[in-house]
């Protein structure tokens, strides 16, 4: 998406120990125009490149010749914090908690499909750089999140903190399908069972206020049974 | 123990009615011997007879011919004592010479209770004397001095009785004292014994009167920790293997893929060598399935995968799954419906959350590779009397009576113990079952009311009715 064009311009890190695999990776990104890239074969490396290139992403192996990803991210993390994914062979649920517990920000196990790969960067840098994001341009409206309203021919109206969530929600997932569980889970946290009225209320107002026509919605579309999709417009 | 202790109440039981019969028979025993004593007649009754059958005559005293011929046959002598004199007036013809004819007061007194020179002596009362019949020296033995305190003769009846409950109770003291030195060796035994089966080390002391059967416990057990050793021993080697290989290849299969994947966009290829990096890309990720299948399978038959189970709403799990598909889907050859009823918000069971939407990934997988030209799959989450039953299937071309027959009872070759030259299916059924027997659950496979294939799998669940988002 054009929107995104200043997400590509983000400083990347990647680490690995196979030289190979890093190229390719190197490959797969620029191809998908990403332009600050980095690579480092070794922990010491990492840390010497991070320091001068000031990352703003991290692609990490768990396992490198001279210590590991997940003590590689916590001494990263603690000179400047941003988002980190690890890109590993280490499958294991286990592996894969530690290093959520540990703060990385996805999880990708070898092997993986290129477009898997650059949807989640995408979606890491989206999240965590989106003061920079412009307004969301739908159909009929445009969704303004740092200020939590929707500007509707010229008119400016305020989003209740539900509503906020449920956009939010709604908008990490763009063109995807968010599931009533999840949607419910976002507004009223981790207890969210017994809120489907509650969220068809909020669903119906949120449609008054970004839709032309509410009772035919465009921009938020049900799928029956299962949830809900936002459909952003491109620029 | 509970046998043990059936075991001592049987043997009391046994000794009781033993006590009883051997009490019961002694009785009869007493009381048939001395019947038999019994059938003569007594002797005192013979003297009083004879007494009776003593006739005074003219010239002296006659006895009667029977009476006579009975105390001969009998070698009986008897003898008649004058009440005034004290002297024999009357004899029998077979009186011993050593017999005297002449009687003290005391002297009668003696033979009356006892014996005249060795005869057992018995008196009968007659007119004007006393007749004394005298037995064979071996004939009968007399109680000489037979006097008995009067309240031992009241309280017999009771001293019996006392005496007996006291040898009741000795017995059993006794029993008791030697069956529990044999229950306290037979205890660490049946011990032992009990532990065998639970697989854990048993160690049971070799001393006593069981040390041999001990011993043979000890190594029976020493076997069997053996085995079991090397039995996981085996399985972690083979788990581990499996999961090193599956580690090691992910890394180039990660450069075929990223590799195939960027060629497969480059246009200066001609299409034909497009579709070659097509086909190469595709065959990957049917090689980054396996792996990752391989790795579960074998992890879960070996029982090295942790299953946590936290309390879940399987309605929400499998929507989650079914919404990841559809967003997935771009080339959308496959449509997803979701038939769960509207009033089915909610079905709560205790389930690890990762491997229950493998499972549906799975069997919605299963569809999806069974039907390259595309089908619609349905997916339905029922709940019915404590259970939930997620039921997955398609429209596509589904399976005959005998395939469905074979997935049904034919092992898998990863869990087969017989050599097998054929693949028989692919592992993500063979997950999807391991999984439900993970979680106390059924997998039902059969055919779908839509025309295809349609997996069922029935999780136990709380009974508690809840609505949920």
């Amino acid at each position: 998406m054009m929107e995104n064009e200043y997400l590509k311009r983000k400083k990347i890190l990647l680490v690995d120990d196979e030289e190979e695999l890093l190229d390719m990776v190197a490959s797969i990104l620029k191809e998908d125009g990403f332009v600050n890239i980095k690579t480092a074969g070794n922990v010491s490396e990492a840390l010497a490149i991070a320091d001068e290139f000031e990352p703003e992403l991290a692609v990490l192996d768990v396992m490198l010749p001279d210590g590991d990803g997940f003590s590689l991210m916590q001494q990263l993390k603690g000179r400047r914090d941003y988002p980190v994914l690890f890109l590993t062979a280490r499958g294991e649920d286990e592996d894969k908690f530690k290093g959520f517990g540990l703060g990385a920000d996805d999880y990708v196990v070898k092997p993986f499909l290129p477009k898997e790969l650059l949807f989640r960067i995408m979606a890491i840098l989206r999240r965590s750089y989106k003061e920079e994001n412009p307004l969301v341009r739908l159909k009929g409206s445009k969704i303004d999140f740092l200020r939590a309203e929707i500007v509707k021919d010229g008119e400016h109206i305020t989003l209740t903190a539900k509503e906020y969530a449920l956009l939010s929600a709604l908008y990490r997932n763009a063109g995807r399908i968010v599931t009533i569980d999840a949607l419910c889970e976002a507004a009223w946290g981790d207890n969210p069972y017994g809120y489907e009225n509650s969220l068809m209320a909020h669903i119906r107002r949120i449609r008054e206020k970004i839709e032309e026509n509410p009772s035919k919605p465009v921009s938020l579309i049900t799928v029956k049974g299962l949830g809900y999709k936002l459909i952003v417009e491109e620029k | 123990m509970k046998s043990i202790l059936k075991l001592i109440r049987r043997f009391a039981g046994i000794l009781l009615v033993s006590f009883i019969l051997i009490m019961i028979l002694n009785i009869i025993a007493v009381v048939k011997i001395a019947s038999d004593q019994a059938t003569g007649r007594s002797p005192w009754t013979t003297a009083v007879e004879t007494a009776e059958n003593l006739q005074k005559t003219e010239n002296g005293y006659t006895l009667s011919e029977d009476m006579a011929l009975e105390l001969r046959k009998e070698e009986i002598w008897a003898v008649y004592i004058d009440d005034d004199t004290h002297k024999v007036v009357w004899h029998t013809e077979n009186l011993p010479d050593d017999i005297p004819l002449e009687y003290s007061i005391s002297e009668i007194a003696f033979l009356t209770r006892g014996y005249v020179k060795d005869y057992p002596t018995f008196t009968g009362g007659a007119e004007d004397g006393l007749v004394v019949l005298g037995y064979p020296k071996d004939r009968y033995w007399k109680e000489m001095y037979p006097s008995w305190d009067y309240y031992f003769i009241k309280n017999l009846p009771r001293t019996i009785f006392i005496v007996l409950v006291c040898n009741i109770a000795l017995i059993f003291f006794i029993y008791m004292v030697t069956n529990m030195g044999i229950l306290k060796t037979v205890k660490p035994i049946a011990e032992g014994i009990q532990a065998l089966p639970m697989g854990d080390r048993v160690h049971v002391k070799e001393k006593g009167l069981l040390s041999e059967l001990a011993s043979k416990i000890n190594r029976t057990s020493e076997i069997l920790q053996s085995q079991k050793h090397q039995l996981k021993k085996k399985d972690t080697a083979r788990a581990n293997w499996i999961a090193g290989v599956s580690h090691d290849i992910r890394t180039p299969l990660s450069m075929v893929m990223g590799y195939a994947s960027q060629l497969e966009q480059n246009c200066r290829l001609t299409e034909g060598e497009r579709n070659k990096v097509a086909v190469i890309l595709k065959q990957s990720e049917k090689m980054k399935k396996l792996i990752s299948d391989l790795n579960l399978a074998s992890k879960l038959e070996y029982n090295m995968q942790p299953v946590k189970t936290s309390r879940e709403n399987v309605v929400a799990l499998v929507r989650q799954v079914v919404v990841d598909f559809i967003n997935m889907d771009i080339e959308n050859r496959y449509s997803i419906e979701w038939v769960t009823e509207d009033t089915v918000t909610g079905c709560i069971a205790n389930v690890d959350r990762e491997l229950l939407k493998r499972a549906v990934c799975n069997l919605i997988q299963n569809c999806m590779n069974h039907n390259k030209n595309g089908c619609t799959i349905y997916v339905t989450v029922k709940k019915e009397k404590g259970e939930c039953a997620i039921c997955v299937e398609d429209d596509g071309v589904g399976v005959s009576d005998e395939q469905i027959e074979q997935l049904n009872h034919t092992p898998h070759y990863m869990v087969c113990d017989e050599n097998t030259t054929t693949q028989r299916h692919g592992l993500g059924l063979l997950i999807v079952r391991q999984i439900m027997d993970s979680h106390g659950g059924e997998t039902v496979i059969g055919h779908s009311v839509h025309g295809g294939f349609c997996v069922e799998m029935l999780l136990p669940s709380e009974t508690v009715s809840n609505d949920f988002c």
